[in-house]
């Protein structure tokens, strides 16, 4: 590896962004940290893309300010900042050969040929394309192109690397190659990492963290896990990975854990929102966390149900239970247990299981 | 602006923003605001001239006495006070003179009544011919483009617009000019009418000449957009039509006219505009012995009668009557510039 | 059966057609080689090439031929970079401002050519400019400067608007960016604009004529000799413009071609 370059840190301070009538993003405080795979995840038009060119530099924040490094950026334009972009589109100049594509940045900052030339090939050998240095963007292939562009963007040294949903052009077996190989690259230079995208499979492989963003807000910033299994919110329980939701009101709360009455039953389920008795909330169960229960077996919380559907999907399947209230994906293993009959059936889940959160806006509305 | 700034920097910016400038306020502009305001004034003689001159001419009178009065003088101190007086009068008159011959800008409305009957007649003769050779373009080019774009494969139709491009590009001039020659009275017209005892006719005198000269410059200038509309047509529409019964003249008024809107608009306005404001047609096919065209007497008012003023009021007139017929053909096709100028 | 038959009416419609627009472009082209005069097809008294030479020895057509370059080479020189400042404005202005801008910039087009020379004419007179060739260059620019703005801004539109931004987040100027991404994408539309700015040129009467005042180009000169029709030396530069006009249309179709074949080759 010939890339020495460190992160940098990057804070936005109540950094937000207005077009005319439209508030892009509201007031935003968020650090990522120096040397992180940090990616902001959300459905297209939350703001995520805002955010990038925030920190870019190809967009003022409206009210705020963006912090490089520890270093003000108001002001600063694109070319003077320590960061480089991989546009979505790649953006590869089409009539100047790859070789040249990568030492465009070296050529901007007075390079002689002959070193940003030897510097362009040191590159693109890093990504196994010094054969095609002298080809045109347009005779590459796709996962080729992608690589042109990362050397690009890492021949100007940059403390943090932006990238712009820069997979999703890619078929799937070249997109979870290139994630593999991202994140490689990540851990080998140290560059801090901030990736954008909507596709949530990309975020939750590579990264350290994640930022999920709506309707531009930052809704929860977490690891993985976190989002997974301890969503802050309906938008993220829905959003990220599949998952059941029941509507039912507070009957009892103790401690981190809460009853909740739903017209499919009454169970117990884990209450870290902190409602209160009375109030109306969702209940949300992850289909992997439900179990289908063998006569005389038991569970904190169990529902009767009809089973009405069974799709294959290979390593496990997924069962549609009618309650007669609502229709619930259960996902089982494959050759974990007996099959499941027709017909009638009860389902089970632990408390742990179970998340209560307040009634509020998800990804499916 | 200051996204202008933003993309290109200040040097190239203010650069962009000068060039444009200079073009669209000093050459697009500038010229027909002033052209527009030389149309309403004209250089009168002053008010009250005629009482100045009566004035002047009592003046003369008074010199004339006052030089009798100097010869008759009886001695140095009368002949002096005759002399003093002299000179006042003298300084008076050429005063009242300059006051009385130089002239004064008048704002007026007269120009535009300075078109007499005949002018008048030649002005709606231009119009209506014109409006006439659209007709007649439309008429005839609408079959053509149609069977270009939707019967020829694609590789063929291609190559007949490529060579229709050669009569398109081919200078005004020479496509007049050939036309010239044809209708001559020695020309070949003339000669095979002879053969059936007809003629010869005087084509060119009568003015049908420019008529004809002008149906054949400027009928391109509406093939190549209706073509270029046309072309674009998915013909899956047209089958669609007929598969639900409908006939030719239904899906020609329902289906391909409709789409054809914008090339319409086009080939109307150019062929309008270039008829109406052509003044190489009607100079070289009548050779001054038919009426003149509109741009003529606009050309004549200028360099020959060099009354700058009522020029300019001819001219804008037909740029008055041209834009109304942008503004008519936009309005009536529901039409945006945009899809105009392509 | 009805379709064949209608099809068949619009195929007899199209070569009559054809006939009509080129036989007078033919009738004109014979009677260059017919050594009587004036130019006639009727009477014909065998082929020569006088009026070649006669062309040759012309004087007033030379002068004219070189005003015609000086104007057009001229006309380049200024509105190609006035459509492209033009061009560029028009892309960074708010929705309100660039309609009425664009309408301003593409009303010379709609505008009949006669109005564009008199009222140049008309403005340069307060200034004490008579007519002549510099009137008639501004004329011409004024019109043909909006050719080359619609010609640079579909280009433009083409443009992926991300290079730039690449190519500056990359550290270059704006300046850089400019001369590096934009003006080498712009390049073909360049050549292209500077020869339709050429030929709208070099070929134009009306607005010319107009402007020009007392002197003449070779197609003003040409007009004049037209009117009488005395001297088939006409009919001899009708056959340059013609031959001109053809090789045009052919050196481009086979330029269009090889574009279609460099781009079918590349996505193949």
């Amino acid at each position: 590896m010939t890339v020495s370059a460190r992160g940098m840190e990057i804070t936005l301070s109540a950094a937000a962004v207005r077009f005319a009538e439209f508030q892009a993003v509201h007031p935003t405080d968020l650090t990522i940290r120096a040397g992180e795979f940090f990616s902001i995840l959300g459905p297209s038009g939350c703001g995520k893309t805002t955010i990038l060119r925030l920190v870019s530099g190809f967009l003022e924040p409206s009210e705020g300010g963006v912090q490089i490094g520890g270093m003000p950026m108001a002001g600063i334009s694109p070319s003077d900042r320590p960061t480089a972009l991989i546009f979505q589109n790649l953006a590869l100049f089409p009539l100047m050969p790859v070789w040249e594509n990568v030492a465009f940045g070296l050529e901007m900052r007075g390079w002689s040929k002959a070193k940003r030339r030897a510097r362009a090939l040191e590159l693109l050998k890093m990504v196994a394309l010094d054969e095609q240095a002298d080809k045109l963007p347009s005779e590459l292939s796709g996962g080729q192109r992608q690589r042109v562009a990362i050397a690009r963007a890492l021949a100007v040294e940059p403390a943090v690397l932006l990238l712009d949903e820069p997979l999703s052009a890619l078929d799937l077996k070249l997109r979870q190659h290139m994630r593999a190989e991202l994140k490689q690259l990540q851990r080998e230079t140290g560059i801090t990492f901030v990736y954008i995208t909507h596709d949530q499979g990309e975020a939750l492989t590579m990264s350290d963290r994640v930022a999920v963003m709506n309707a531009g807000r930052l809704v929860q910033l977490g690891t993985a896990d976190d989002l997974y299994h301890r969503p802050a919110n309906a938008f993220v329980a829905t959003f990220v990975g599949e998952t059941n939701r029941l509507t039912g009101r507070i009957e009892a709360v103790d401690g981190q854990s809460a009853r909740i009455a739903t017209p499919e039953g009454v169970f117990v389920a884990v209450n870290t929102a902190g409602l209160s008795v009375g109030e109306q909330a969702f209940l949300f169960l992850r289909p992997e966390r439900l179990h289908v229960l063998e006569a005389g077996e038991t569970q904190a919380n169990s529902l009767t149900g009809h089973l009405v559907r069974r799709d294959m999907e290979g390593a496990f399947s997924t069962l549609v239970i009618d309650t007669g209230q609502s229709q619930l994906t259960v996902h089982r293993v494959n050759g974990g247990g007996p099959v499941v009959p027709d017909g009638p059936l009860r389902l089970g889940f632990s408390q742990e299981a179970g998340v209560i959160l307040p009634l509020s806006e998800t990804a499916n509305d | 602006m200051t996204k202008l700034r933003r993309a290109f920097g200040a040097p190239l910016s203010a650069l962009i923003v000068f060039l444009a400038g200079i073009w669209i306020l000093g050459l697009i502009a500038a010229p027909q605001i002033i052209m527009i305001e030389q149309s309403f004034w004209t250089m009168q003689r002053p008010e009250g001239a005629a009482e100045l001159s009566v004035k002047i001419d009592a003046l003369y009178n008074r010199l004339d006495v006052l030089a009798l009065d100097h010869a008759a003088a009886p001695d140095e101190a009368a002949r002096a006070a005759v002399d003093a007086e002299r000179d006042a009068v003298q300084t008076e008159i050429t005063a009242l003179e300059v006051e009385e011959s130089t002239p004064v800008k008048t704002w007026t409305l007269s120009n535009y009544g300075q078109m007499g009957k005949a002018h008048l007649a030649i002005f709606a003769k231009t119009i209506l011919a014109s409006l006439a050779v659209t007709a007649i373009a439309f008429v005839v080019c609408y079959p053509i483009a149609f069977a270009i774009a939707k019967l020829e494969p694609p590789r063929r139709a291609a190559m007949i617009m490529l060579a229709l491009v050669i009569p398109y590009a081919i200078n005004e001039l020479l496509r007049v000019f050939a036309w010239q020659m044809i209708l001559n009275y020695g020309g070949p017209l003339n000669a095979a009418l002879g053969l059936v005892g007809i003629g010869p006719v005087p084509f060119l005198e009568s003015g049908t000449g420019v008529f004809v000269a002008m149906v054949y410059a400027y009928i391109l200038f509406m093939v190549f957009p209706l073509y270029n509309v046309l072309e674009t047509l998915d013909t899956n529409q047209i089958e669609a039509a007929r598969d639900l019964g409908a006939g030719t003249i239904q899906i020609h008024r329902r289906v391909v006219l409709p789409h054809a809107r914008p090339g319409i608009a086009v080939g109307c306005i150019m062929t309008f505009m270039l008829s109406a404001g052509s003044y190489a047609v009607p100079y070289i096919m009548t050779r001054g012995t038919a009426d003149p065209w509109f741009t003529q007497l606009v050309y004549n008012r200028f360099f020959q009668a060099t009354n700058w003023n009522v020029g300019a009021a001819y001219a804008l007139s037909l740029l008055v009557v041209c834009t109304g017929f942008i503004f008519l053909m936009m309005g009536l096709l529901k039409v945006r510039l945009r899809d105009i100028a392509k | 059966m009805s379709g064949q038959g209608s099809g068949l009416i619009l195929r007899l419609y199209m070569a009559v057609f054809f006939v009509y627009m080129f036989l007078p472009l033919g009738i004109m082209v014979a009677a260059g080689f017919n050594a009587y005069s004036p130019p006639s097809v009727t009477v014909w008294q065998g082929f020569t090439l006088q009026w070649f030479g006669e062309l040759w020895a012309d004087q007033r057509m030379w002068s004219g031929l070189r005003n015609s370059l000086i104007i057009a080479g001229a006309v380049i020189a200024l509105a190609l970079p006035m459509g492209l400042a033009g061009a560029l404005l028009l892309g960074r202005l708010g929705a309100r401002a660039a309609g009425l801008l664009y309408t301003v910039m593409v009303s010379p087009l709609l505008t009949p050519g006669i109005i564009l020379g008199i009222s140049t004419v008309i403005f340069w007179r307060n200034f004490e400019v008579a007519g002549g060739l510099f009137t008639a260059i501004l004329a011409q620019t004024t019109f043909v400067a909006s050719y080359a703005m619609l010609m640079f801004m579909a280009r433009l539109q083409r443009q992926d608007a991300t290079l730039e931004e690449a190519a500056r987040d990359l550290g270059a100027t704006p300046l850089q960016a400019f001369r590096r991404i934009t003006l080498p994408f712009l390049r073909p539309t360049i050549v292209t604009a500077a020869v339709i700015a050429f030929l709208q040129s070099f070929e134009n009467y009306n607005t010319t004529m107009f402007a020009i005042g007392g002197q003449h180009t070779l197609v003003t000169e040409i007009g004049s000799r037209m009117r009488f029709g005395l001297s088939p030396v006409v009919n001899v530069i009708g056959i340059f413009f013609i031959i001109a006009t053809i090789t045009c249309a052919v050196v481009w179709a086979i330029l269009k071609e090889r574009e279609r074949c460099a781009a079918n080759g590349v996505s193949a």
